[in-house]
């Protein structure tokens, strides 16, 4: 059994314009994947392409107007999607560890950081505050910030954004979780930090073995610390598999375009752009929604790609399994 | 409470100098303003001779620096001078009315931020059903409302229609003496007193006052506080809460706790902000505060009063806030601010 297993998730914004006419922004259109325990994924694509959103919509952490129309989520089985809230939410925090992108702004202003630990816990266990207080030094200590016990009482305005990621991490591991979900996390700090905070990250999931998401925008981060990849389009996934066969052999034009803008850092980001702006999410074109930005679009693009399968590696295009002619 | 008193020294430094531009910017916009008290104070049929011994009297005659200094140098003494129509010292005539403004905006604003703080978080939570509607609705008829068109409407419904209210004459009925006089509000000294017909009356005659404060204040807090518990309830810390699995109750406590701190601070600028309307409700029901008397003062060109009366909403306004800081410090514990 898959720890996380991903299929056909569809999640709407449905609006209604100044006419009162019903609109719906489809922003994910059958994302799926599948993560294995003991393996990190790297969920990768531009800005928009609704990596977040697919965190989000699995946690069960959506506001209207985004609702999931559609899809299964399985979690160790059990769809994510389809228990009651409540039961999500006995699962976020405990079983499910998330480590936002913003820590600073995130944590709770108001209460010191050893509240925060002991707050998470004795949600999901019945835990004397002792206890719990204890496990909070232990876990600060584990994320490597230093004088944990002083730490406890420190708040969250006095922790640099470093040091506030590690709290964050903290928080996520607390309850010894079996899944870590991290949505960028580490776009929002130094060059330097950054290393730092993945390097932790990666080991805490690797000392535990347990699964990871990393999403982010950086193929680097992907290469050197995941084992799997996701590629993101527009609400799809356009290519999966272990990064050691994607990197070298991406099928995806998407995948390719990426992965050859920048050859020496593999960095993604607004030079990604190349091919044009992302699809109008109100209305996508019908069959492949990358045909609009892709250079080898034919008129076979109009119907829907079919799953090319090569390895453990999968791509959704007509020529998957061309060699691709831009390849140099 | 270690870091209050320090908090409170600064504070009170920074009071002097604020009560120093307050007045003497008074007392030159009442000059600069060109009407003259003393020909007022002379009558219709006063030779031009009688006007100077007046001016002369008065020190009106005198270079305006110079009318300031004198004036300045007796308010240090706690000597705000006399009023010209009652002809009693200005500080008397103050401290003797201060209770009753304070006890109508006090109680309006209190039992407007009882009722609107509820109706404003419960509107945010509720956001766009019916309940929302409604209170959105209200407070914005209570916006809308002119501050003496309220009062006169309550009195022509509750008192002329109704009668359910005693008439808008004063704080107690006509035929009760007031109380022996300990904190100058006549409800709580007549309870002091044990004089429960009185205090019966007091109550009564607060009653409409009190609740056309609480009405023009509650429109306000209840748009304030939606907005507020509205930014609150989408700001990362409660969308993080959620993502860590917390409990609905932990939640809402963590987003009242963040919402706490804007909503009194709101309220402390409402409590001073209606110091005006508060003067006009006290015209309507004959209310005989400060706020009445400062406002027939501002009419009648009594200067010593006006500056007076400005230089102790100041104070109010510096009191107020510092309430409200000391009320923050307790709510935000958060070492390390300033
Ligand atoms: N209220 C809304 N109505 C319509 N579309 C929306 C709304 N909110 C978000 N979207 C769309 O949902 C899509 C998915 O956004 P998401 O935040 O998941 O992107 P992302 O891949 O995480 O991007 P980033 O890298 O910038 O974080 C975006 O294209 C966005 O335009
Ligand atoms: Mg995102």
């Amino acid at each position: 059994m898959s720890l996380l297993e991903v299929s056909d998730l569809h999640t709407h914004f449905v609006t209604r314009d100044r006419d009162d006419r019903i609109r719906t922004a489809r922003a994910l259109n059958g994302v799926g994947f599948t993560l294995q325990k003991g393996r990190i994924l790297g969920l990768v694509g531009e800005s928009g392409a609704g990596k977040s959103l697919t965190v989000t919509s699995i946690l069960g952490l959506l506001h209207p107007p985004a609702r999931v129309v559609a899809g299964r989520a399985l979690f160790q089985g059990r769809d994510l999607l389809a228990m009651s809230a409540s039961e999500r939410s006995a699962l976020r925090g405990n079983r499910i560890g998330f480590v936002v992108q913003s820590a600073k702004a995130s944590l709770d202003p108001l209460a010191r950081v050893g509240e925060q630990l002991v707050r998470v816990q004795r949600a999901h266990a019945r835990r004397s505050r002792r206890e719990a207080m204890e496990r909070a030094e232990a876990i600060l200590a584990a994320v490597s910030i230093p004088d944990p016990k002083r730490r406890l009482a420190a708040w969250p305005h006095e922790f640099s954004g470093g040091m506030a990621q590690r709290v964050v991490i903290a928080l996520a591991l607390v309850n010894e979780p079996d899944l870590l979900i991290a949505d960028e996390p580490t776009t929002a700090l130094d060059v330097t930090v950054q290393a730092q905070i993945l390097d932790l990250l990666s080991a805490a999931v690797r000392g535990r073995g347990i699964g990871a998401i990393i999403v982010t925008h950086d193929l680097g981060v992907v290469a050197q610390y995941c084992d799997d990849v996701a590629v993101m389009f527009a609400g799809s996934v356009v290519e999966q598999g272990p990064v050691a066969e994607v990197f070298p052999r991406p099928m995806h034009p998407y995948t390719q375009a990426l992965l050859a803008a920048t050859p020496e850092r593999l960095r993604l980001g607004a030079g990604l752009r190349l091919g044009g702006p992302p699809p109008n999410l109100y209305a996508l074109p019908e069959g492949c929604c990358y045909r609009l930005r892709c250079d080898r679009s034919r008129d076979v693009c109009r119907s829907a790609p079919p799953l090319a399968q090569v390895g453990d590696q999968r791509a959704a295009c007509h020529f998957a399994r061309e060699p691709a002619e831009a390849e140099a | 409470m270690r870091r209050a008193l320090p908090f409170l020294l600064r504070r009170l430094v920074l009071l002097v100098p604020l009560l120093f531009v307050v007045a003497l910017g008074t007392f030159v916009l009442l000059r600069l303003g060109g009407q003259d008290p003393s020909a007022m104070l002379a009558g219709p049929t006063a030779t031009a001779d009688e006007i100077a011994r007046l001016r002369a009297q008065y020190g009106l005659d005198r270079p305006l620096p110079v009318q300031f200094l004198i004036w300045l140098g007796r308010v240090l003494n706690g000597d705000l001078g006399h009023s010209w129509i009652s002809n009693r010292p200005v500080l008397a005539e103050l401290v003797d009315r201060a209770p009753a403004s304070l006890e109508l905006l006090v109680l309006g604003v209190l039992i407007g931020a009882l009722v609107g703080v509820p109706v404003g978080l419960i509107s945010a939570l509720r956001r766009g059903r019916g309940f929302d509607h409604a209170a959105r609705l209200i407070s914005l008829l209570g916006f809308s409302v002119p501050t003496y068109f309220l009062g006169l409407a309550l009195l022509l419904i509750f008192f002329y229609v109704l009668e359910w209210a005693p008439p808008g004459m004063g704080r107690l009925s006509l035929m009760l003496d007031p109380p022996p006089r300990v904190t100058g509000s006549f409800l709580l000294d007549a309870l002091f007193a044990g004089r429960w017909e009185t205090a019966q009356s007091a109550a009564a005659q607060l009653v409409l006052p009190v609740a056309s404060i609480a009405i023009l204040c509650a429109a306000p807090i209840i748009a304030q506080t939606r907005a507020i518990a509205l930014s609150v309830l989408s700001s990362p810390p409660i969308a993080y809460a959620e993502a860590q699995g917390l409990p609905p109750r932990t939640i809402a406590r963590i987003a009242l706790r963040n919402a706490a701190t804007p909503v009194v601070t709101f309220i402390g600028a409402e409590l001073v902000g209606l110091v005006g309307s508060g003067s006009l409700i006290e015209y309507v029901f004959a209310w005989g505060g400060t706020g009445q008397f400062g406002l027939d003062a501002i009419v009648k060109g009594d200067f010593a009063v006006v500056q007076g009366y400005v230089l102790l909403l100041a104070v109010f306004s510096v009191v107020v806030f510092l309430a409200v800081d000391l009320l923050v410090l307790v709510l935000e514990p958060r070492a390390g601010r300033a």
